[in-house]
């Protein structure tokens, strides 16, 4: 058995001699008598073929009226008759209507619903479907589309996690209005009880403490899932959104969100037939929307939530630029032949590309000034980015542009393969006859980190998020290409180790989050395949992870009641300050925490063995949630455990009345800081000042901050400089969602700066 | 591992038809079986708990909603909460050791029994003798080959925390296995 967690959490050679020698054992084979596996099959099988055959009616809505008994039921309904898992949906304008029921049992009451989904919500029959209406709490925008008898709900922008939400389904006030002046005239319809449905996100990556413990270079190779299920959705290429969804580009008029394997489902009417279609899909692998019919090639601005792809039409290509929502934003440029490669952006304003072997610059609406260069076919091109540097492997060799302007930097001969850190520094390639050398341009200065062996070749290089390490694929020189294997090594060059399995991959690219890498893969048809893998953190922090499971505990204890468990994560301090009133250690009478999840993790400055972390309480009355209160508490570690030694509990705020942050963060970024907060709702743009969030230092002044809002995410990004110490960050109830709805009430959070 | 996506289309179709049931039922009653024994060590109570995942999985099997994880971390869920079941019907009769207390390995009838058996069965009976999450955890980690985020999610805890059930089993493990034991020889 290979292993990498096993190796990565026990390093301690006498820990490791206990796990080898596991690794080479098994548990005894159980006693198991084959009568009964039989046996049992034969039950199971009996039972599923009286359960799972679906029925005309039962497993939806039990009742079936018609039109003239309809409205006595909706009557029913009304006074008092709590629907719960289907409702009635009067099909109008058609005269023999019957009404069907929709199915919202997949979704009711679901916990850990993944963010980047859509919402799908199946009918028994055929409706009329301009006349059912969608609300979604907190406000998001959506689009909705109908795929047979499926409504698919489509959010413009990914859900929040940790986040409860409520989807009121009900009919739209839209049928016929009665003429007095007619009996006969339809009667207006009784409109019916809406069917409200609540699903919880799943949980949020707890965020990094400061300095951030995660380590790309530190982390493993976790679950891995083909993108387009199992092949059946072809996928031609694909890179990450800054959101961290995927745009990829499919053979035209491929089916969409809840579509079924039959040959008449589409998504939508607007595929291309033939060609290519730009799809945005999720990291798992569902389409999600159409965003480019009849483009290729697509490649994502840095933020901002924009695109470009190449569309072609007859001999001639356009360079379009659209949104995420496939609107488009421009046709920046035309070239004549056929594109063979993405589009570069030089920010989230410009565009580099190449033209028959020349390289272009141009901007979203006109064409820039670019210095005369050829590139070939697989010349290199990558932007820093900022936006101001350009790296460019033409047929005259390889320079990096100043686009300030500013003087060119040669670099050294053959150098090609070009990627850029998150913080600006360059990393490439030269192949030479005796293996891959890989160089690190930074400062000005380029020096070379690591050469692989004589034996192999070093290609597709790829930063991590974090600007820790690379990944790049490694292939031998000669013989059998399946060996090849994609490996990490970090940004000085050392530790270079093998991440993931022994297959055959190329390509990646990691998530802007750092949790997936997108990768190709050798497919048993000799195709390459797309997948994702999971990156998990290893064991550098293991503080962290130590006493976010002591939390754990203490508030699982807490939720189910369990009073002596709650004591044990407390010391005397923390004993004497919920004693104190500091916080309620159990829920209030006639209310249950229902659940909660931690908001911030920060290390105390002073003290590495001392964390802040800051948690979000739901209180619930008769299962529902109601509001919710944060509580920092202090954790030391004491004897080898976290113990709690101190809370301090914020007001409560009520459910249902306004955006709320779901998490801070606080990230270096030399040579200050970033503080991102992110919402639960689609906000308003403009409502996203540095008037309405804000950081105050100790004594309560504000501190000089730039404000910028990603609605993608729902995520205000706060730049500024903060010496060691303790601020407040403030988010006032200027801030509003897309209706205009304010924060329920203003929220602070401590920020602590270590040194 | 079987492919994600082909597994999450059996579990789909399996919701509505009997025979994709049977074709889950096929693949996942091995280890099932072989989870359950280890931990109520009795081939009719395995037999029992085995039975009794399978129909609640056919029962539930209209509301499982994928999550990211394998279908067979639900199945290792329920597999949990009957064997728990189980034992509080029968007052506790799950032998759990607490924290700190001795492995009986070094007890004479035992380490007689030890001698009796291959290096393989010694160590996991060791393993059965841990506190119940550090032994669920070392079975599915070393038994069952799961990662640590799936063993997280079967039992409801953090991957830190497993982190910590597994770091805790290995030291227990390595402290206490009898000195006949020869750690590290092949």
């Amino acid at each position: 058995m290979d292993d990498k967690e096993l190796d990565e959490l026990f390093t301690d050679p006498a820990h490791q001699e206990v796990v080898d020698l596991l690794k080479t054992s098994r548990p005894a084979t159980p006693p198991l008598d084959p009568n009964f596996r039989l046996h049992l099959r034969a039950q199971l099988m009996a039972e599923a073929r009286k359960t799972l055959v679906p029925r005309a009616s039962r497993s939806w809505f039990p009742f079936n009226f018609t039109p003239s008994v309809l409205a006595p039921a909706m009557a029913a309904v009304a006074a008092g008759f709590i629907v719960v898992l289907g409702i009635e949906v009067y099909l109008a304008n058609q005269p023999t209507a019957a009404p069907v029921a929709f199915d919202v049992s997949k979704l009711n009451n679901k916990s850990n619903v993944a963010t980047g989904e859509p919402i799908e919500i199946p009918f028994s029959g055929p409706v009329d479907k301009a006349a059912v209406e969608i609300q979604i709490e907190p406000a998001t925008s959506f689009t909705q589309q109908w795929v047979g008898q499926t409504l698919v709900i489509v959010p413009d922008h990914q859900l929040a996690p940790n986040t409860t939400y409520t989807v009121t389904v009900k009919p739209r006030a839209t049928l016929a209005t009665p003429n007095p002046s007619n009996p006969n005239s339809p009667k207006p319809a009784v409109a019916p009880t809406p069917a409200v449905v609540h699903f919880t996100t799943v949980r949020a990556p707890i965020p990094p403490v400061v300095p951030p413990s995660f380590r790309s270079a530190g982390v493993t190779y976790g679950f891995d899932s083909r993108l387009g299920d199992s092949g059946k959705l072809k996928i031609l290429n694909a890179v990450w959104t800054s959101a961290g969804q995927l745009l990829v580009t499919r053979p035209g008029g491929q089916a969409g969100p809840a579509a079924v394997p039959s040959p008449s489902a589409t998504a939508t009417a607007s595929g291309s037939a033939a060609g290519t279609d730009v799809w945005l899909m999720s990291p798992i692998g569902t389409p999600v929307r159409l965003v480019g019919p009849g483009d290729n090639f697509p490649t994502a601005a840095p933020m901002g939530g924009l695109f470009s792809a190449w569309r072609q039409q007859g001999t001639q290509a356009n360079l379009e630029v659209r949104d995420l929502q496939g609107n488009l934003v421009s046709t920046a440029a035309t070239l004549d032949g056929v594109p063979d490669r993405a589009a570069v952006w030089i920010g989230s304003d410009r565009l580099a590309y190449v033209d028959n072997g020349a390289l272009r610059i141009v901007g979203l609406h006109a064409p820039l000034e670019a210095p005369a260069l050829k590139v070939d076919h697989d010349g290199s091109l990558a932007a820093s980015p900022n936006g101001q540097f350009l790296a460019v492997q033409s047929t005259t060799g390889s320079v990096v542009l100043d686009l300030t302007p500013g003087p060119t930097q040669r670099l050294l001969d053959g150098a090609s393969g070009f990627t850029w850190s998150a913080k600006g520094d360059l990393a490439f390639t030269i192949q030479r006859d005796t293996g891959t050398e890989l160089y690190l341009l930074t400062g000005g200065k380029t020096s070379k980190i690591a050469s692989s062996p004589g034996s192999q070749t070093w290609s597709d290089l790829n930063w991590a998020p974090d600007a820790a390490s690379l990944l790049f694929a490694a292939r031998p020189t000669a013989g059998n290409s399946s060996a090849s294997v994609l490996m990490l090594i970090n940004r000085d060059g050392s530790n270079p180790l093998r991440f993931g399995p022994q297959r055959e991959y190329s390509a990646p690219q990691w998530s802007p989050g750092g949790d997936l890498v997108l990768f190709t893969r050798r497919d048993e048809a000799g195709g390459n395949a797309f997948w994702t893998a999971t990156s998990a953190p290893s064991g550098n922090d293991a503080a962290e992870k130590q006493a976010l499971a002591e939390v754990e505990k203490f508030m699982q204890a807490r939720i189910h009641g369990d009073n002596s468990t709650a004591q044990d994560e407390l010391d005397d301090a923390g004993r004497a300050a919920y004693q104190a009133g500091a916080s309620s250690l159990f829920s209030p009478a006639g209310t249950q925490f229902a659940r909660y999840y931690p908001v911030t993790v920060q290390l105390t400055g002073s003290n590495p063995n001392k964390f802040l972390v800051g948690v979000r309480i739901f209180l619930a009355k008769s299962g529902v949630e109601t509001s919710f209160f944060e509580e920092q508490l202090s954790l030391t570690l004491q004897a080898q455990r976290y113990l709690v030694d101190g809370v301090k509990a914020s007001d409560t705020t009520a459910l249902g009345h306004g955006p709320t942050v779901v998490s801070v963060q606080v990230l270096p970024a030399p040579p200050g800081q970033q503080v991102r907060v992110r919402f639960d709702a689609d906000l308003k743009a403009e409502s996203v000042t540095n008037s309405t969030i804000q950081v105050k230092d100790a004594n309560g002044e504000l501190v000089a901050a730039r404000v910028s809002f990603d609605p993608d995410k729902h995520l205000a990004t706060v730049t500024i400089r903060l010496r060691p110490g303790t601020y407040q960050l403030v988010v006032t109830s200027g801030v509003t969602d897309i209706n205009g709805t304010p924060l329920a009430q203003e929220y602070t959070a401590p920020l602590i700066i270590g040194r | 591992m079987p492919d994600r996506f082909e597994e999450r289309e059996l579990v789909e179709r399996a919701k509505l038809d009997p025979d994709a049931f049977g074709a889950l039922y096929d693949r996942y009653f091995p280890q099932i079986y072989r989870f359950a024994y280890s931990r109520v060590r009795d081939q009719s109570l395995a037999e029992d708990v085995t039975s009794e995942v399978f129909f609640k999985a056919l029962k539930n099997i209209k509301r499982y909603t994928y999550s990211g994880h394998p279908f067979s971390s639900w199945l290792y869920q329920i597999t949990l909460n009957a064997v728990a079941d189980h034992y509080r019907g029968a007052a506790g009769k799950e032998v759990e050791l607490e924290e700190g207390a001795s492995l009986p390995s070094t007890e004479p009838t035992v380490v007689d029994e030890v001698v009796r058996r291959d290096r393989s069965r010694r160590v996991w009976s060791a393993i059965d003798q841990l506190p119940k999450q550090q032994r669920a955890a070392m079975v599915l980690k070393f038994g069952e080959d799961r990662k640590i985020e799936e063993i997280a999610q079967i039992l409801g805890k953090s991957s830190g925390a497993v982190k910590l059930l597994l770091h805790r089993g290995i030291e227990r493990l390595r402290r206490e296995l009898p000195p006949e034991f020869e750690l590290g020889t092949p």
